[in-house]
């Protein structure tokens, strides 16, 4: 084989390998570029899956955001119904809604406004407002009917669930995209709101926002009606206390004023009951004598009159004693004298002194006396005049062949002692002023008989000073009953 | 030599109350009429001003430095509404401060430099241990912020910083600078002295879906993730709720699902938050990201947050090499609250665990972090992250 063949069987080795190096180095290229591809591949679907992974993270943080503003809210709303809820202060109230516990509820805009007593709403809380933005907000919802007739129906408005027009209007006034608008209602109806808001920029409302809302808005509602009703019954009480107090120091100042009238009443009468009974006690005293006729002989004649000016005298003398009585036992002077009687015979020895009286009328005499009745401590005197005065009465005015009864009961600690007759009556009008001193009833008899007009009174005091209570019930022409009581002391 | 630290807290309606039961609460704990640093964080329910006025006619303070905050983290709570001081005496650690306003309107990375060197200037000639720093969390661009800071201050010095940050919306954010306040500000304190400094941080997210080629970026902007518009990845991923990108403010979507950036070397996903989207389809980060890199959607969740801050809490103490902690700061991702929500205390107890439960401690939700991450190299280069907790323990 010459030179030139072996040149050209290298070459054409050379030729082969090498085509067969190409051909292998593009297969293996080829190959290459398959894994390549396929590392592409890998790195496509690694891609859609890290995708995938962002979509659920992103919702993951989303729901952990709104979880964290959640929890937050309701631990904001925890504490703060805690605190408005234990006072009754309505000023209290807005202090203890602290403002950075209003924060916690995750908005950055708080507005509370609550009507004052002229039903003008005024801010109580303000978190990111300006006071001349509040009053331009004030000025635009009392204007709106519309959305105050809502209010008052009890609608919360957030900005998911209003119409279009009404969010502008709110998101425009408040400055706020996302937000919540829910009335403050009382029994009484609408009286306050409370806006909560955030811009764009923050976060948007969470479920359950507007139900935190509406829920604080209650309990702040119910915190003022509490509050407000504590107020009016504290103001209600206050002024019923003054109203009483400066009741009782007039009662107390006429009470000291009839005191003092009463005394110098008293001191009066006293008096000139002295300055009288003086003189009668001479001019009965001359009376007298000039009747027995030692200074002279009498005519007929003179000695009625003189009989007239004795007789009369002892009724001014009777009523003298009267007077001093009273006034003495009203000003105190005269001690009851208590020593223990047996009212059974003390009744029996009234109807003794009575008998003749009784029988001129031909009164029949009726007495039942409680054989419980033990031994009581009395002034038996004037228990004696008690009775003496009600029988005297009673048979004044009972007409013939009329019945007076006595009836004594036992009755707890006391005695329940009844005067009744079958007279005339008293009329209804007259019952409330019989105690009283020289008051008299009109009629008949009284007209034609004399008398004082003292006896009822003289009997009053002495019930009073043995501790007793007196009434009297009558019915016109069927009969007077008197009541009086006496304590049984030991 | 000795130092004294105290913590108030008030959560008080009123700012003026607010502030002055904080720092008479921060006064009691310290034992000390005298105060030589107060940091003040506020929630931005209390007007600045007020806040700053009441603490000055109520205590005389030397340095004060602090910002607004989404949420507070104290010892035994996270608060979301209130006002902390942490107030501090000592001897043997010195302090300096300053601040820079306008950032909205100067070269970032000139103003980084100024507000290094003044620092240094107020500080004086001692050791300095650790540059601690708030910035307005409005500031889109941290990445020349911190390396005008890195340009006087060194690539490897530890310097951690927090956003200001307020309720996701990024309209309020501010800064507390000695007696006023200010808005696009940055302010920050020098730490040093005989103390040690452990840090630690981490933030737990993992990676999700396919890896994608970051191809096109400026700066802070990601303009094309393979080829396509950068925007896109998030449509892909989340469909009509991508729009989110769009509007001004944070938004649940680009805080809880950042973009999560390989960097050889690193042993974590650098995480960018998506601040905004542009009409041309590209994303606004708040810190540089490298162009080719490889970049993901990441995704946390709770327990991942949670061991994120057990291991920054232990690699922090670890650092003090023995030394007990004086004191713990953290600054922790808003985006970490959000997630962990109501159990953002848990997080705190992992972290107390390691510390010991009478070691002070006050925290701060941020939007934005820098902090030493750590690496595959020896030393820790200090960098912007989002979505982390970063632990200072002062030994």
């Amino acid at each position: 084989m010459g030179t030139l063949e072996m040149i050209i069987l290298i070459g054409a080795f050379v030729i082969f390998s090498l085509i067969a190096g190409l051909l292998f180095a593009i297969q293996q290229l080829q190959k290459s570029q398959e894994s390549l591809k396929k590392i592409m591949k890998s790195f496509e679907r690694l891609d859609e899956q890290a995708k995938l992974i962002v979509k659920t993270d992103l919702e993951l943080n989303k729901a952990q955001e709104e979880l964290d503003k959640r929890l937050n809210g309701l631990d904001a709303l925890q504490k703060t119904s805690r605190r408005i809820t234990t006072t009754l202060d309505e000023n209290e109230i807005f202090q203890r809604l602290d403002q950075s516990l209003m924060m916690n509820l995750g908005f950055e805009k708080n507005l509370i406004l609550i009507q004052d007593k002229y039903a003008r709403l005024q801010p109580r809380i303000n978190i990111g407002f300006y006071e001349k933005d509040i009053a331009v907000i004030i000025s635009h919802i009392q204007k709106n009917e519309e959305l105050l007739k809502n209010l008052q129906e009890g609608q919360t408005f957030s900005s998911g669930n209003i119409s279009h027009q009404r969010k502008e209007f709110i998101n425009q006034l408040f400055n706020a995209d996302y937000f919540i608008l829910s009335p403050i209602l009382t029994k009484n109806g609408l009286i306050g709101i409370i806006f909560v808001g955030n811009s764009a920029y923050s976060s948007s409302l969470t479920e359950g926002d507007e139900e935190i809302i509406s829920i604080l808005a209650n309990q702040i509602g119910q915190a003022i009606e509490n509050a407000r009703l504590f107020e009016e019954a504290f103001r209600a009480s206050q002024i019923l206390e003054t109203k009483v107090k400066e009741r009782t120091q007039q009662l107390a100042k006429a009470l000291e004023d009839v005191q003092n009238i009463s005394k110098s009443k008293s001191s009066f009468i006293s008096a000139v009951s002295h300055e009288l009974r003086t003189p009668l006690t001479s001019i009965k005293g001359y009376a007298s004598i000039l009747m027995t006729g030692k200074l002279g002989d009498v005519p007929e004649e003179v000695k009625k009159r003189l009989e007239k000016i004795n007789m009369h005298s002892d009724n001014l003398v009777q009523f003298i004693n009267n007077l001093l009585d009273i006034s003495r036992i009203e000003s105190g002077r005269v001690e009851m004298n208590m020593t223990k009687c047996n009212l059974s015979i003390m009744i029996e020895s009234v109807h003794d002194l009575l008998t003749p009286q009784l029988k001129e009328k031909n009164i029949e005499w009726q007495a039942h006396i409680d054989p419980r009745i033990p031994e009581m401590l009395l002034d038996q005197h004037q228990v004696e005049r008690i009775f003496i005065n009600l029988v005297s009465n009673a048979i004044k005015f009972t007409p013939q062949g009329g019945t007076i009864s006595i009836n004594a009961q036992m009755n707890n600690n006391a005695v329940t002692i009844e005067v009744s007759d079958t007279g005339i009556g008293i009329p209804e009008k007259d019952l409330t002023r019989l105690f009283e001193e020289f008051y008299r009833v009109e009629n008949e008899i009284n007209q034609n008989v004399k008398g004082t007009g003292l006896g009822l009174s003289l009997v009053r005091k002495i019930v009073q000073a043995h501790k007793g209570k007196i009434w009297v019930t009558s019915q016109v022409n069927k009969g007077t009953t008197f009541h009086f009581t006496l304590p049984i002391q030991q | 030599m000795s130092s004294q630290i105290g913590i108030g807290f008030s959560s008080h309606l009123d700012a003026e109350q607010a502030a002055t039961e904080a720092i008479l609460q921060a006064q009691i704990g310290l034992g000390s009429p005298n105060i030589d640093l107060i940091i003040l964080l506020s929630t931005i329910h209390y007007d600045p001003q007020t806040v700053i006025q009441s603490i000055h006619q109520t205590i005389h303070c030397k340095k004060l430095i602090g910002c607004s905050t989404a949420g507070i983290i104290l010892s035994e709570s996270v608060q979301t509404r209130g006002i902390a001081i942490l107030a501090m005496v000592s001897d043997d650690i010195h302090v300096g401060i300053s601040s820079i306003e306008n950032l909205d309107k100067i070269n970032l990375e000139d103003a980084g430099k100024e507000l290094a060197r003044n620092i240094l200037s107020d500080f004086g000639p001692h050791s300095r241990q650790i540059f601690l720093s708030f910035i307005d969390g409005q500031i889109a661009d941290y990445s020349s912020l911190l390396k005008g800071l890195q340009g006087i201050f060194g690539n490897i010095f530890p310097i951690i910083g927090a956003g200001s940050s307020d309720d996701l919306r990024l309209e309020k954010t501010f800064q507390f600078y000695q007696n006023h306040t200010s808005r696009y500000s940055a302010n920050g304190l020098i730490l040093g002295g005989q103390i040690n400094v452990g840090i630690g941080a981490g933030h737990g997210w993992r990676p999700l879906g396919k890896p994608r080629i970051i191809t096109k970026t400026e700066k802070n902007i990601i303009k094309e993730i393979d080829g396509k518009k950068a925007a896109l990845l998030y449509e892909q991923y989340f469909e009509d709720k991508a729009l989110d990108l769009y509007s001004t403010g944070l938004n649940q979507m680009t805080i809880l699902y950042p973009l999560g950036v390989y960097i050889e070397g690193n042993k974590e996903y650098l995480l960018r938050n998506a601040i905004q989207g542009l009409e041309d389809g590209s994303i606004i980060c708040q810190g540089d990201v490298p162009s080719g890199a490889e970049v993901h959607i990441m995704i946390g969740n709770k327990e991942s947050c949670r061991n994120a801050a057990l291991e920054a809490a232990q690699e922090a103490k670890k650092n003090l090499f023995g030394k007990p902690a004086k004191l713990v700061i953290i600054i922790e991702s808003m985006a970490r609250l959000k997630l962990l929500g109501r159990m953002a205390h848990q997080e705190i107890a992992i972290i107390k665990q390691i510390f010991g439960a009478t070691t002070p401690l006050l925290g701060m939700y941020s939007n934005g972090e820098i902090c030493p991450f750590e690496s595959v190299d020896k030393f820790k280069k200090p960098l912007i992250q989002n979505e982390s907790i970063v632990i200072l323990a002062i030994g």
